[in-house]
């Protein structure tokens, strides 16, 4: 009996040292599996860091390229004044960060999917049939003008960020009016984000401050976090994280492996999953964009064409303003995090996943 | 024929003023709110730059450059405000923290 017991500890201790031994942890730091030969990432360096324009800010300015195969650094680069300790700014993939804080307190009871918004949000009575999918999915039907730089005077993004509405981000969305039904268009709307951003108020009341890093950026040991809330304290969900690209590629590792981080399931696999799944009523542009997911951009093939024809259909990022990107390519084993400052259209995301898949898709360097 | 010409002429501008009317009066919440963009932006932008994400002033200065002239930026690297002023306006961010960085300040 005895024997049989040391038997089975023993083949308990081997099974975890094999599991631990296949996979790699950045605890508590990433490991670099340096030097990549040279000429091996030379096509995707000469495409990321091509000479630096920064008088006229024309052409691809990457800040930043990290590149983590199965949980370790493969490359890692930075330009100007940026290093691994430069807590970048995510714009709107701070969405897909605060998408995953949600995903935590929906992991512990606070929310759930399909609940009107309006029970945790008051301002949205009048909009009661809202609920947190149509949020996610961008998909509120509120009369919404998501327009940047090009066409300021209308824009409700940036009367949000710096007007009319910076005071109180979530009550200016809450505000406007209701277009078409809420679930059955996706149209993208920082005003969505930033009402999930106030949605968690209330509900968690004097915890909302530190909750962000309560529930995510301190058990995935993220210490070089920043984020902006308004006036009336509510996070800016929409844009304003600032974090490193290393920290950044944790919540990149914590999707890859289905919300799990070591032993602690801290999202659901099915809140991941829902992440990761195309919105019903999604439709194809020309050219073909990343398609939303549950408040994630996916490379789903939708009539015959998909974003980005050089990777994987499960392919999913974060996707923010001048080029930041958090990609995830499962079927490789693949993060990618790259931060830039692009003002003109030459970056291409497809070009530089096909440089790294060339690089790092095939086997460990 | 130069009475009738100018009589059109007339009519032509009556249309186009009140047309504009029309459209100013239908954006005048966009158009009272639009001188405030840039210095607004840049007031919150440059304070990011500079004080959440620790980047050199030169950096931020070309980071937060518009295509509008801003009449004024000043910077007190001490107390870490930023205030802009432009198009006839003035805002200020202030740093708040590490982990709350910037936000504009009340008018």
């Amino acid at each position: 009996m005895r024997a049989l017991l040391h038997c089975t500890l023993l083949l308990a201790s081997l099974v975890t040292s094999a599991v631990s031994a296949e996979e790699r942890w950045p605890v508590p730091e990433w490991v670099v599996a340096l030097p990549v030969a040279a000429e091996r990432v030379q096509a995707l360096q000469a495409y990321a860091f091509p000479e630096r324009d920064d008088a006229a800010r024309t052409g691809v300015r990457t800040d930043a390229l990290l590149v983590i195969k199965d949980g370790e650094i493969v490359y890692e680069r930075y330009a100007g004044e940026n290093s691994a300790q430069t807590p970048h700014l995510l714009w709107s993939v701070s969405k897909s960060v605060w998408a995953t804080v949600l995903g935590v307190a929906q992991q512990q009871g606070v929310l759930s999917l399909d609940q009107s918004v309006s029970e945790h949000y008051p301002p949205l009575k009048a909009h009661p049939q809202i609920t947190y999918r149509h949020l996610l999915h961008w998909a509120s039907g509120l009369d919404w003008a998501e327009d940047y730089e090009y066409a300021p005077l209308k824009s409700s993004v940036v009367a949000m960020l710096y007007t009319r509405g910076r005071q109180d981000m979530a009550a200016f969305t809450a505000a406007h009016p209701q277009g078409v039904k809420p679930g059955i268009r996706h149209s993208y709307s920082s005003g969505d984000s930033n009402l999930l951003g106030a949605a968690l108020k209330q509900p968690l009341a004097e915890r909302y401050a530190d909750y962000p890093w309560e529930a995510l950026f301190n058990p995935l040991g993220m210490r070089h976090v920043s984020f902006e809330a308004d006036a009336s304290g509510t996070y800016v969900a929409s844009s304003y994280a600032y974090m490193t690209a290393r920290d950044l590629a944790r919540l990149g590792l914590l999707m890859q492996r289905d919300g799990r981080w070591q032993d602690q399931q801290l999202l659901a696999p099915e809140w991941v999953k829902f992440n990761r799944t195309l919105f019903e009523h999604a439709t194809q542009t020309q050219p073909a964009e990343a398609l939303p997911g549950g408040h994630w951009w996916l490379n789903a093939e939708l009539q015959g064409q998909r974003a980005w024809p050089d990777a994987p259909t499960d392919a999913f990022a974060g996707l923010g303003h001048w080029g930041q990107s958090l990609t995830v390519l499962p079927s490789d084993g693949l993060i990618v995090v790259r931060y830039a400052d692009d003002r003109d259209g030459s970056y291409q995301h497809n070009t530089l996943l096909r440089h790294v898949r060339a690089a790092f898709a095939a086997a460990k360097p | 024929m130069l009475k009738l010409l100018a009589k059109g002429f007339g009519l032509f501008l009556l249309v186009v003023v009140l047309l504009g009317s029309v459209w100013g009066w239908q954006n005048r919440q966009h158009l009272a709110a639009f001188p405030d963009i840039l210095p607004a932006y840049t007031a919150k932008e440059y304070c990011s730059c500079r004080f959440t994400a620790g980047y050199s002033a030169d950096y931020c200065a070309g980071f937060t450059r518009q295509w509008l002239p801003l009449k004024r930026l000043s910077v007190d690297e001490t107390n870490r405000h930023v205030t802009a002023e432009g198009m006839g306006r003035t805002h200020t961010a202030r740093w708040l923290g590490e982990r709350q960085g910037c936000q504009l300040q009340t008018p």
